[in-house]
């Protein structure tokens, strides 16, 4: 039984076929995205060959300011993508926030996977770190700015009832904390979603591509467990330390509602 | 943002137990003063002094317990009248006995029935009493009524006002109420200022709005009788 499925780059053009047969479909029922289909075909290839190398590069670095580095860079490029998709409404400092939030969350749960769980030595080992981080800070990202951009919608819709709880004597938090557990919920809704058909619906990408070079199916189940009870844990992490700072930049100092796009 | 003047070289004073109409047409900046005295808003420049002591001297969470403040259209939270009413014990240790509550009802004259209704589909008039009982429980010294009539019918309009005099008069409350319809609150209230494009066109007691010195109060007190 051969056991390690090895693909060639000829391997790789043969599977152009596929995209060839998906041209000939969308072309048949006149779906029109003929440009952006043979773009987004070059991009894949050309993004994720550039990508092998880096990685190769890294992979062959064995020092841990190689790993610190990429993953201050990976965590930077996460957070300005992540704070330019909150243009419309803009949160004072958010760039910061998210970074910020990004990374304490990287370091706490990829501290808790290399130190207690994987038992990675030397710490800065890449073939654990980079794939790790990487979708830690990745699905943090995802989540944290969807959370953000939850939040500042209940604001919008909760301006009255916010307002009016301050009028009262409420403390900021207090009067956000409806909006908060709204946006953190609506966050964690896919990743949840994922935790319930996990194995039944669908099988996650990573285990398949385990399986797929070889690996033991046991081994690869209990990878993806992890990554999962690791994902559910990025998520809510960065939810809640995104809105905690989140909305402290959007009240003064008085408890006062500011004029960030939330007021009219 | 553009900054836009709202309110322009205001004073007067408000003495305890003083029941006081601002009056003016919509856009005067009537909500704009009132929510700088309940602090939801700080002024850009001068000073409001409250018991002898600036307004930002005053710790604000209390400062907002003791100066309460009804809105025009009084935000409810989802769910009971009963919720809306502990509302604050949400941040604070107040636990509210259900006798409590009846009696802050009766206040507003709504009945002990109240407490388990859905609190978004009152009617109008029922949710300004909800909204007054809600603030009467954190026993306020001064009563901030935004247009508290606005969005009623006349004759819903006269009984609100007679709660809030009926208030003021048994809880010796000091009572600041804007309206832009002076002949609905002239007999309630001991004293008024007419507010007109920010300015303070006239104040003094209720005598001044049948004698009215400048035309803009004139025009004012006409526009609405029609």
């Amino acid at each position: 039984m051969q056991e390690f499925y090895h693909i060639t780059w000829t391997d790789v053009f043969v599977s152009l076929v596929l995209v060839g047969l998906t041209l000939a479909l969308i072309r048949w029922w006149k779906i029109g995205l003929e440009k952006t289909l043979i773009i987004g075909t070059v991009r894949s290839f050309v993004q994720l060959t550039f990508m092998g190398y880096v990685l190769t590069f890294f992979f062959e670095q064995r020092h841990w300011s190689f790993m610190i580095g990429l993953i201050v860079v990976m965590t930077l490029i996460a957070g300005f993508e992540g704070a330019r998709r909150q243009k419309k409404t803009p949160i004072p400092n958010y760039f910061l926030i998210l970074t910020g939030s990004l990374f304490t969350t990287l370091v706490i749960v990829l501290g808790v996977i290399l130190a207690f769980i994987l038992d990675v030595k030397p710490w800065y080992y890449p073939y654990a770190i980079i794939p790790i981080g990487g979708m830690i800070i990745g699905n943090a990202m995802n989540s944290a700015t969807l959370a953000t951009n939850r939040f500042m919608s209940e604001l919008q819709h909760r301006r009255r009832e916010i307002e009016m709880m301050l009028s009262l004597g409420s403390p900021v938090r207090a009067a956000v904390q409806d909006s908060i557990r709204e946006s953190v919920q609506a966050a964690l809704i896919p990743t949840i979603n994922s935790m319930m058909t996990v194995g039944i619906v669908f099988l996650p990408g990573i285990m398949s591509g385990q399986i797929l070079s070889g690996v033991d199916p046991m081994i690869a189940v209990r990878y993806q467990i992890m990554i999962m009870y690791m994902w559910v844990t990025t998520t809510a992490l960065a939810d809640i330390l995104v809105l905690a700072l989140v909305y402290r930049q959007l009240f003064t100092s008085k408890a006062q509602l500011k004029q960030v796009n939330v007021r009219r | 943002m553009e900054a836009v003047t709202i309110l322009n070289d205001l004073s007067f004073t408000i003495n305890r137990g003083d029941t006081l109409a601002v009056l003016g047409p919509s856009g005067a900046g009537k909500t704009s003063l009132l929510r700088l005295l309940n602090g939801m808003d700080s002024p850009s420049s001068g000073h409001i002094f409250f018991d002898n002591k600036l307004l930002e001297d005053h710790p604000i969470l209390e400062l907002r317990k003791n100066i309460g403040m009804v809105f025009q259209s009084p935000a409810m939270l989802k769910g009971s009248v009963e919720e809306n009413l502990r509302i604050t014990e949400r941040w604070s240790d107040n636990v509210f006995s259900t006798d409590k509550l009846v009696t802050v009802l009766e206040y507003v004259e709504l009945s002990q029935r109240f407490l388990s209704k859905n609190a978004q589909s009152l009617s109008g008039g029922e949710k300004q009493r909800v909204a007054l009982a809600r603030v009467l429980l954190n026993y306020p010294s001064v009563l901030l009524l935004d247009e508290p009539t606005a969005n009623l019918d006349p004759k819903l309009a006269k009984s609100i006002i007679k709660l809030f005099s009926d208030l003021q008069k048994g809880l010796g409350l000091t009572v600041l109420i804007s309206s832009h319809n002076h002949s609905l609150i002239q007999n309630f209230v001991n004293r008024v200022i007419v507010l007109i494009d920010g300015k303070i066109i006239e104040e003094g007691n209720v005598g001044v709005l049948s004698n009215p010195k400048t035309k803009e109060v004139q025009h004012f007190l006409l526009d609405e009788n029609e």
